[in-house]
């Protein structure tokens, strides 16, 4: 900022831009302050084992029971509609949902209604995270066109959406992928969509965004085959409306969406740990299976508390603010 | 080979942050170039997704047919696509004053594709929720207040438990009924209400509308917050931790 001068012997008007100035100065360099401790408030406790306690929503247990109830090996369609702008919550809601996937042995068939970047975005969580964390484990990789393929991106979402529910097959026709011995081929003759001819076929569809593609989606696939969203904390409220009503079967929200979703891989639903005691007990709802001692705990859970503590941290410059500026007032009524 | 490339891969992607941030401090030349790199990236994979992902195999390879691979003969050219070319263009005729009238065939194509499913979209949207909005609003049973855990109980009994309207359902239907009736009552511009008890209905339904505009607004910050978090954890824990410092700490 540029050091407001000296306002000896100038006009009233002078005076009063210099004040202006200095207001300036002074703003800003609070908010530099307030920045610096949101920078801090957003790092210190990523690097400190913090907990706390969840339990979660109604809506994400749903959406967990659905995804369970998915059979083994069976073709999921993933329409990836994130990128690196809201990984801190669609790459959790990715990393959680594909590691549930991947353990019971779904073939995936994704793809984008929204951003030309989502689908390489995604196989490189694949490639990148997911499939390391596998291997680590001893466990089978994630391979490209045996368990996973991309259709790529579609911008035309509602005319694509429109055609996949009437006829999959011919929404689909001319689209390619890698085959294992590197040659392009029809993404039809990959195991992933081999025996899959139409929408009825699919026994899920899961949408992760961060935008306004999912109401194309319900518009025209609600109702024909069921689906789970993962939404970022915008869309949330906006998301809520198509879970309530049913158009949905489950629906996780934001960083608390994510952290439910983590929990409930930890410790199921109503589902007895080895110790014989149930973890998390939902009413009314029968017992389902988690993944307990698996890496279920991702961005959820380091996320969580250091969301707690932003939050904080700008409830009191609310509350300080507000404060301040009714003293100022008050000084200036006086 | 590979550990330098994602090493420096990373540390573009921490330069590009820092970058960006930098607007927090002032406009800045930093944050521009970052943001032109950023804007010049995106644009630039859009168009070449635009193709391969979607031009060519949707189009140009149905058009002019291909030859097959892995021991499959592929499709002939099919030559009719060809006349999607000229319909296409003529949507580039809106610059021009004297033929501007040929980028309306194409809109207007689009335009009745739009409005012939709107009715199905409308519908598949909204009907749902105008469904789930007509709600009991008189309990069927008075005791217990609360819907009873079914877990255990016989199967008929569950699923009455499941049927039945609790006090505390009846509660939560009411103040739903009552906010969807008062939120419409706002949106009655057509006419000026004169009735007090409808104005302060919608007065009401304004204030509810301010809660609901509020807790939207907290959602949208936690996201915000969430970004945050996420870069910080980029910088100093995948970039800084694992790999500047291979996870000495």
């Amino acid at each position: 900022m540029d050091t407001p001068q000296d306002p000896v012997a100038r006009t009233a008007e002078e005076v009063q831009v210099f004040e202006a100035a200095k207001i300036e100065k002074k703003t800003h360099q609070t908010r530099m302050i307030l920045f610096g401790l949101l920078i801090l408030c957003s790092t210190i406790p990523l690097f400190l084992t913090l907990g706390v306690p969840n339990k979660p929503t109604q809506s994400t247990v749903d959406l967990y029971s659905t995804l369970m109830s998915v059979p083994d090996n069976s073709t999921v369609l993933l329409q990836t509609d994130w990128t690196l702008s809201t990984r801190g919550e669609s790459g959790g809601e990715f990393e959680g949902l594909m590691r549930v996937l991947m353990r019971k042995n779904c073939k995936i068939a994704l793809y984008s209604m929204s951003d030309a970047q989502a689908p390489q975005v995604a196989i490189d969580e694949i490639a990148l995270l997911l499939n390391p964390e596998r291997k680590a484990k001893g466990e089978r990789e994630y391979k490209a066109w045996d368990d996973y393929i991309s259709l790529g991106f579609f911008p035309n979402a509602e005319g694509e959406t429109a055609s996949m529910a009437a006829n999959l097959r011919s929404a689909w026709t001319g689209k390619k992928a890698i085959d294992v011995q590197g040659q392009e081929e029809d993404v039809f003759q990959s195991p992933v969509l081999k025996n899959v001819q139409t929408i009825a076929n699919v026994p899920l569809v899961v949408i992760i965004t961060a935008t306004n593609s999912f109401n194309v989606l319900i518009e025209r696939l609600a109702g024909k085959v069921p689906v789970i969203a993962l939404v970022t904390g915008v869309m949330g409220p906006e998301s809520n409306v198509y879970y309530s009503s049913k158009q949905i079967q489950g629906l996780a929200i934001g960083m608390k969406g994510v952290y439910d979703l983590e929990t409930m891989m930890e410790e199921g639903i109503n589902s007895p740990g080895k110790d014989g005691k149930v973890a998390f007990e939902w009413p009314n709802h029968p017992p389902v299976a988690g993944f307990p001692g698996e890496t279920n705990y991702g961005r959820g859970k380091l996320y969580f508390p250091t969301l707690h503590i932003d939050m904080t941290l700008m409830i009191l410059a609310v509350i300080f603010g507000n404060v301040g500026m009714f003293m100022a007032k008050k000084r200036g009524n006086r | 080979m590979n550990e330098h490339y994602t090493f420096w891969k990373m540390t573009a992607g921490v330069l590009c942050t820092v970058g960006l941030y930098s607007v927090l401090y002032r406009e800045n030349k930093f944050y521009r170039f970052f943001e032109h790199i950023f804007l010049g990236l995106a644009a630039g994979y859009a168009i070449v997704a635009l193709w391969t992902e979607n031009l060519k195999e949707g189009w140009y390879d149905l058009l002019v047919g291909s030859q097959g691979t892995a021991g499959h003969s592929g499709p002939n050219g099919y030559y009719l696509y060809a006349l999607l070319l000229p319909i296409g263009l003529m949507g580039y005729f809106v610059f021009s004053k004297k033929h501007s009238w040929m980028s309306r065939i194409p809109i207007g194509i689009v335009l009745g594709l739009w409005s012939g499913q709107q009715v199905q979209v409308w519908w598949n949207r909204y009907g749902g929720q105008i469904q789930d909005s007509i709600k009991p609003m008189v309990p069927t049973v008075w005791s217990p207040a609360f819907k009873p855990d079914a877990a255990g109980m016989d199967p008929k009994l569950a699923a009455n438990v499941a049927n039945n309207v609790y006090i505390s359902d009846a509660v939560t239907n009411i103040i739903f009924v009552i906010t969807l009736l008062a939120v419409l009552s706002y949106f009655l511009f057509s006419f000026d209400v004169k009735n007090k008890a409808i104005r302060g209905f919608s007065t009401l339904g304004r204030y509810l509308l301010m809660i609901g505009f509020g807790a939207i607004f907290g959602s949208t910050v936690m996201m915000r917050f969430s970004l945050v978090i996420d870069r910080m954890y980029y910088i100093w824990i995948e970039w800084l931790m694992n790999h500047v410092m291979h996870g000495k700490f």
